[in-house]
């Protein structure tokens, strides 16, 4: 199937090249990517469990993507390719294997309606009851495939309906989705001077027939949210509520529950106000019971495949390498198995200061200092919970249960003179591992960070990163530096290493090092590294893939066109 | 399967035949008003400089700071505005406003939150630019280290 609409796009397409004479003959873009990796053994990185790192079966893998758009006048036509050979990168959902067509569509677009039939990416208000969208890093493409239809009959007015199944490897889902959601700006429609203000209605419905037998919940799922968005100068709040209709909770993997059907909700509340020189920013959220996947059973699975929503850790993203060590995860999830571990979603939120210190000033020198404050604290849902027969829980809409997360950070960064640049951080985080990984333990740390970049040249320059990790268990203390040369504008080389003195096994104090270079040309880079992959998790956007331990070489490309 | 690769080959052939457009996307603003990457950013043989970014990318910020400091003196000379594309998903997109007004950044914003023009674009990594003059890409600029803004100067007076 997938085949023929190829080929009939093919046609189609070759047809409008093969008219010369006409004069629009369209345009072809697109893009390439492949991520390479070889993995080879290394005999001193050891697990917990003192096994040293072996390579996998196939140790030479890859994942390439190419995708081509053409189009012409109002019309849209892609497909995206992708290969995995031998294998998917280790830990990437098996599902991605060999090559394959992956996605395509075609999609008509003028000023008032935009119709896609094919693969597709969309997202609904914050994301919290629907967003398919693609990660590589990440190996998530949720593009749902079946149409939609966007129509904006005025300036001020957006509907959009859709249908489809979620792409799932190169098949799609057994649960079909519907949706609609329709936003209206408000102050266009009263002509407002000065505010903005918006309002969304979103419906969601997951029709998933079951095997239970006697199923005391429906196949289909509703959801429901409603958003409002207002800004008057400086100032600015937004809020979105979601409610997600009863379901079968999946506690287990792969165990649909039939004796305890909850509905779910979220609510989001943000606001803030800034002028020029600064800003800050507040951000409340609660969540219940609100993991949504295109089928029930996939509910936590390690891939993150079938997710029909986005459920971000609102905290800091931070860039420097041992802040990335304990990261938050958003906790939505319903778990009543264990009398020490009860969950039923999460509350909490962050606050955010950002400050400029004028140039010429005290604190500001010659080129001004800036300033970024951040402080984040997330709790389990608190409430009631019931363990035994038959399990259920009541939540409080205000209730603080377990703290699971808090970070405090302050980030400085200063240019010296036209040479000189510097960056300054210290962190302070508590990461309740129990909670979040399910595991055991809890973490406190500080981290500082320091980081200078030195201009030799109008293109030569060299930074430097270093950073601390104090942590009072689990793998204890950490040192990590980084030199980056900026050789000309287009090449780069690095040497990095992050490493784990303070663990109370000498046998696992480990050395992640790593060195690699790069080449930049217009729209192509092309970069080569050797080095130490740190098993655990990889986060991007508060989403995050377990990848384990591994030593080896790595050949990334990207290129558009 | 390999035939198909093949053919798509072929297809990407064509590309380099076309001068690639920008696609006919709308975002946000960060005030929330809804643009047209294309007919809003098209006045006759103005420069307009698409620079993608994200609050959690260090060198797309340094990159948006230096541009900052020096976009005044560049345009005494070209006809330049610089858009900034921030490509925050909801996890950090509440922290673009008052980021950029922190550091008092005098760039029009939009917001690319599913990144739909980011992948249009064929974008992997940010930070990355994009020239555009009259509604045709003239240069593209994967990455940045500090002193690429000479290079994109130069390159800017060329057009």
């Amino acid at each position: 199937m997938k085949k023929v609409i190829f080929m009939g796009l093919l046609a189609f397409s070759s047809t409008v090249f093969a008219q010369e004479k006409v004069k629009d003959k369209g345009t072809v873009s697109g893009g390439f990517e492949t991520n390479a990796q070889w993995y080879l053994n290394d005999k001193c990185l050891f697990d917990e469990f003192y096994n040293p790192v072996v390579h996998p079966e196939d140790p030479l893998r890859s994942n390439s993507y190419l995708f081509v758009n053409y189009k012409i006048k109002n019309w849209t036509f892609g497909i995206q390719a992708e290969a995995y050979e031998q294998q998917a990168l280790l830990n990437y959902n098996p599902k991605y294997e060999n090559a394959n067509v992956a996605t395509y569509f075609a999609q008509f677009k003028n000023e008032q309606v935009d119709i896609t039939a094919g693969y597709y990416y969309e997202q609904f208000g914050s994301g919290l009851l629907l967003r398919s969208w693609e990660d590589r890093a990440l190996g998530i493409n949720n593009a749902l495939r079946g149409l939609r239809f966007i129509y904006k009959p005025t300036k001020y007015f957006t509907l959009k309906t859709l249908y489809g199944q979620q792409r799932t490897g190169f098949d799609v889902s057994e649960g079909k989705i519907y949706g609609a959601d329709a936003e209206l700006a408000l102050s266009d429609i009263f002509k407002f001077e000065k505010d903005e203000l918006t309002i969304g209605f979103t419906y969601v419905g997951r029709d998933e027939k079951t095997d239970i037998v006697d199923p005391k919940f429906n196949d289909l799922t509703n959801a429901f949210a409603g958003r409002i968005n207002y800004s008057h100068n400086g100032y600015y709040v937004s809020s979105e509520y979601d409610y997600k209709s009863k379901d079968a909770v999946v506690q287990v993997k792969n165990q649909i529950d039939n004796n305890l059907i909850k509905p779910g909700s979220a609510f989001l509340l943000n606001m803030g106000y800034s002028k020029k020189g600064f800003g800050v920013d507040a951000t409340f959220r609660r969540l219940e019971n609100m993991s949504f996947y295109s089928e029930r059973l996939a509910k936590g699975n390690q891939y993150n495949d079938l997710i029909m929503n986005y459920v971000p850790s609102l905290t800091k993203q931070h860039h420097y390498n041992l802040a990335n060590i304990y990261v938050y995860q958003a906790q939505p999830n319903v778990i009543l198995n264990d009398v020490n571990l009860v969950k039923a979603g999460e509350i909490g939120g962050q606050i955010d200061l950002f400050y400029n210190f004028k140039k010429g000033t005290a604190l500001g020198g010659k080129y001004g200092t800036k300033v970024a404050l951040n402080y984040s604290q997330y709790h389990g849902l608190g409430g009631e919970f019931y363990i035994f027969s038959p399990q259920d829980y009541h939540t409080d809409f205000l209730g603080f249960g377990k703290k699971y997360f808090t970070d405090v950070n302050i980030e400085i960064t200063k240019k010296w003179n036209e040479k000189w640049q510097s960056g300054f951080t210290y962190i302070n985080q508590y990461y309740n591992k129990k909670y979040i990984q399910e595991t055991y333990g809890e973490v406190k740390s500080n981290i500082v960070g320091a980081e200078s970049t030195y201009k030799f040249s109008t293109n030569k320059s060299v930074r430097v990163q270093a950073e601390h990790l104090w942590a009072n268990s689990d793998k204890k203390n950490w040192a990590s530096l980084l030199t980056e040369f900026n050789l000309g504008s287009k090449y780069a080389l690095y040497v990095s290493d992050m490493y784990n003195y303070g663990n109370d096994d000498a046998k696992l104090q480990h050395h992640y090092y790593s060195i690699g270079n790069s080449y930049r040309f217009k729209s192509t880079r092309i970069a080569l590294a050797y080095g130490r992959q740190r098993g655990g998790l990889v986060c991007v956007g508060g989403v995050c893939r377990y990848v384990p331990e591994s030593t080896g070489v790595s050949l990334s490309l990207n290129t558009s066109f | 399967m390999k035939k198909l690769l093949n053919l798509l080959f072929l297809f990407v052939g064509f590309a380099s035949f076309s001068q690639k457009q920008m696609p006919n996307i709308s975002l946000s603003d960060i005030d929330g008003k809804k643009m047209s990457v294309t007919t809003d950013f098209m006045e006759k043989d103005k420069i307009y400089i698409f620079s993608f970014w994200a609050t959690w990318c260090t060198p797309c910020i340094s990159e948006l700071d230096e541009m900052n400091d020096v976009q005044e003196e560049w345009k005494k000379t070209l006809p330049i505005e610089i858009v900034a594309v921030a490509t925050d998903d909801s996890r950090t997109q509440k922290r673009i406003k008052p980021l950029v007004n922190g550091k008092g950044w005098e760039y029009k914003v939009l917001l690319d939150s599913n990144q739909e023009l980011k992948r249009a674009l064929g974008i992997v990594n940010i930070p990355y630019t994009v020239v555009v003059k009259n509604g045709a890409i003239v240069h593209i600029q994967n990455g940045y280290v500090p002193g690429n803004e000479n290079d994109l100067l130069a390159k800017l007076k060329t057009l």
